[in-house]
């Protein structure tokens, strides 16, 4: 019984991690999806949200959810500038040099970061009450980061089905060329794109913060990264929702394999779940190269 | 083509930019304060004449100022350059037979990595000419660089690393100054046993990592010897984003005092989350990052009762008065000095941590060994250290002479007391009555404090 209470329990938190994780991987899928750019400097995005969602809380007493359109603001008016002052140069360049660049604007974010608000670990309590699930008791804090990667998710999915500029980006991710000859201005739909995913990405960073207030620091961004490729690839890296469901996925298999893991005697559950989720991905990636969601093989 | 070769050349550029942008910001920390005239540091015969004595000593080290130990790495620096100053400017230089020699430093960025470590050391041994080092903060990067040390047989002194399993390996030249690591919890199941003969069940929940393991080693033997039952021994990968399924398994067990922790991060999410799932402890003990003033900043009321292991605490008792009564030598300034010229380097409103403290001892301890000896040469000093006993205001210094290990040194328990940390154990060294049990999560949240 203490068997199923402790998976259960497991489970809803991996499912609302996972929500953040799949929120926090949209942006660079969409950025791939559009631009054919990996963003290797997708860790630190998601700690300009963090730090958003800190500093607004500690100077102004803002709570974290109201952060999330102020970090998407922000992230959207970074993604401009990114775009128009590096990356629009770079479209046509080797994926070297894409690959490169990404990796120093990452870099570059961390030290700013570090140069401003310096090494320490920052946290806040934003303290919402809990509600007890019987099988586990979980803060609203963290209801609420599940509740809002949802909404922000199907919010970007309405736009992209729903408007024209949606219509727009989808054009040009199927076919550049001929959307170009249709009228569209796709120098302008490419920064549109990178803003979005780049405001996603901050915006991320503050739902982070509800699921864990504290370690924010300039170098938080690394364990981020390194999951985000993970579940864009297992979600089919150009595709947002596939991210978002791969997420989940990701969150429930890292989270349930420890209990299940914990069965087997003599083994360090927590040292394995990486590995198991690991596995998984290769496993996935064997039968369907293009990932979960990623449509038939080009 | 041509127009992907431009775009390359500028992407390249850019990058060239963007990390000269970084470099220059580093810079300071990469090219210490006294440079050129530093290097000639001359390597002495063992017994010398005051003659043949140089007129400065080189200690070099690399230090974390940035990755992921860049706040302890910051916090030694600053412990370092005020141990330094005390010695040059207030002592007169270390007195080798007579001869003041000041004491020069030089040191990199180790960027908290251990490839960087090993070859920032051999540039120090090779190029700078240095034969007295400082190890870096943390155990794995200590024993990333010991065996560069002891090949070139230079005296290689820990004041971050405390796994025991660095003087383990049978090297000569690799001290230290700091407690081992497997002593660190040991003190805080002493005071649970004196406060509550009841407490049976402990859970040990802790970072894979080189430091913690040896840590909760030796606390588990302790916890055994002492009629503990661990009903938990669980560690968790380095860096986690997510602690709650193994918490969850704890709560399961419920234990009458937790001890956990690894490095700073984790620690602050092993907190917040334990308040998540209300887990519950009578007493709850988390290495490294209570020690540090961000743990209560960053958790506020939930960091209420939480204690924790330090080497040092501003308020501890070693003084020239404890040492004499001890019979023992004390050397260097007295805390409030040590305070003051720390402050000096860090500006006012910064207070030493323990990384502070020990650093500081090191420098502390290297220039005594030095006078004892009187003499620079490696292995005279070395072989004076076997027979030294002496007291910083961080403590006594004594080392094993078979392992360079240090057994003088005594580890303090502090718990967060209404926002401010106190000294609870032992009784000799506390300013404050320890708080048992600690207020529930609920009770925290609440508003409760734990004093």
């Amino acid at each position: 019984m203490a068997f199923f209470e402790q998976l259960a329990g497991n489970l809803i938190y991996g499912a609302v991690l996972g929500s953040v994780y799949g929120l926090s991987t949209m942006g660079l899928s969409l950025i791939f999806g559009v631009l054919r750019i990996v963003n290797v400097g997708h860790g630190p995005f998601i700690m300009i949200g963090a730090f958003t969602a800190f500093w607004m809380f500690a100077l102004a007493g803002i709570p974290p959810l109201v952060s999330i359109s102020v970090a998407l603001v922000i992230g959207l008016a970074l993604g401009f500038v990114i775009f128009y002052a590096v990356i629009r140069r770079l479209l046509n360049a080797p994926e070297l040099a894409t690959l490169l660049a990404t990796f120093a604007i990452g870099i570059f974010l961390e030290e700013l970061a570090k140069f401003f608000w310096g090494p320490d670990h920052r946290g806040y309590s934003w303290n919402v009450g809990d509600i007890n699930l019987g099988v586990t008791i979980m803060p609203y804090s963290k209801i609420y980061a599940l509740i809002s990667s949802i909404i922000i998710a199907y919010l970007l999915y309405m736009w992209f089905q729903k408007t024209k500029l949606g219509a727009a980006v989808r054009a040009v991710v199927e076919d550049s060329e001929g959307a170009m000859t249709c009228g569209i201005d796709v120098g302008r739909i490419y920064a549109l794109s990178f803003a979005i995913g780049i405001g996603l990405t901050v915006a991320s960073g503050v739902l982070v913060t509800l699921f864990v207030p504290v370690g924010i620091n300039p170098y938080m961004g690394h364990e981020y990264t390194l999951k985000a490729f993970v579940i864009a690839v297992l979600g089919g890296l150009a595709s947002p929702w596939g991210a978002f469901y791969a997420g989940f996925i990701f969150g429930l298999i890292e989270n349930g394999s420890y209990t299940l893991l914990g069965l087997i005697p003599g083994v360090e559950p927590f040292s394995l779940t990486r590995f198991v989720a690991f596995s998984i991905l290769l496993i996935i990636l064997l039968i369907k190269p293009t990932g979960l969601l990623g449509g038939g093989s080009k | 083509m041509r127009k992907k070769r431009i775009g390359l050349l500028l992407a390249i550029l850019a990058i060239g930019v963007i990390f000269l942008g970084c470099a220059q910001q580093q810079q300071p920390a990469q090219t210490p304060t006294p440079t050129p005239t530093q290097a000639p540091t001359v390597t002495p015969t063992a017994t010398p004449t005051p003659s043949e004595v140089p007129d400065k000593v080189l200690i070099g080290a690399t230090l974390s100022l940035s990755g992921k130990y860049s706040k302890e790495g910051q916090m030694s620096l600053w412990g370092i350059k005020a141990a330094i100053k005390w010695v040059n400017e207030v002592h007169g230089g270390v007195d080798i037979g007579g001869k003041k020699v000041k004491i020069d430093f030089k040191y990199y960025d180790d960027e908290s990595k251990k490839e960087t470590v090993q070859s920032l050391l051999e540039r120090l041994i090779t190029s700078d000419k240095a034969e007295f080092l400082l190890a870096p903060y943390s155990s794995g990067l200590t024993l990333a660089g010991a065996p560069i040390a002891d090949k070139y047989g230079v005296l290689y002194m820990s004041h971050g690393g405390a796994s025991d399993r660095i003087f383990e390996q049978g090297y000569t030249y690799v001290v230290q100054t700091l407690s081992v690591a497997s002593e660190y919890q040991t003190p805080f199941l002493d005071m649970v046993k004196a406060l509550d003969p009841n407490a049976k069940k402990v859970a040990l929940i802790y970072e894979d990592s080189e430091f913690s393991k040896a840590v909760f080693a030796g606390a588990r033997k302790h916890a055994e010897e002492l009629g503990f039952e661990v009903v938990i021994d669980k560690t968790y990968p380095p860096n986690p984003t997510d602690l709650t399924p193994l918490l969850s398994e704890v709560k399961a067990a419920e234990p009458d005092v937790i001890l956990g922790g690894g490095h700073f991060a984790d620690g602050q999410l092993l907190v917040s989350q334990m308040a998540d799932l209300k887990l519950d402890a009578k007493g709850i003990s988390i290495l490294v990052a209570p020690a540090l003033p961000a743990f209560y900043e960053a958790l506020g009321t939930k960091a209420e009762g939480i204690c924790g292991p330090g080497q040092w605490e501003i308020g501890v008792t070693y003084s020239p008065e404890t040492a004499k009564e001890l019979g023992i030598d004390y050397f260097g300034p007295t805390q409030d000095e040590f305070l003051a010229l720390f402050k000096e380097f860090a500006g006012s409103d910064k207070s030493p941590s323990y990384h502070a403290a020990e650093a500081a001892a090191a420098i502390l301890a290297y220039a005594k060994a030095m006078e004892e000896a009187k003499s620079l040469d490696v292995d005279t000093v070395r072989a004076k250290m076997n027979e030294l006993h002496f007291m910083t205001f961080f403590g006594e210094w004594k080392i094993d002479p078979e392992t360079g290990k240090q057994i003088g040194h005594k580890m303090v328990i502090f718990q967060w007391q209404g926002g401010e940390k106190k000294i609870v154990w032992p009784p000799a060294a506390a300013n404050a009555e320890p708080y048992y049990p600690i207020p529930t999560w609920d009770e925290k949240a609440g508003g409760k404090l734990a004093k």
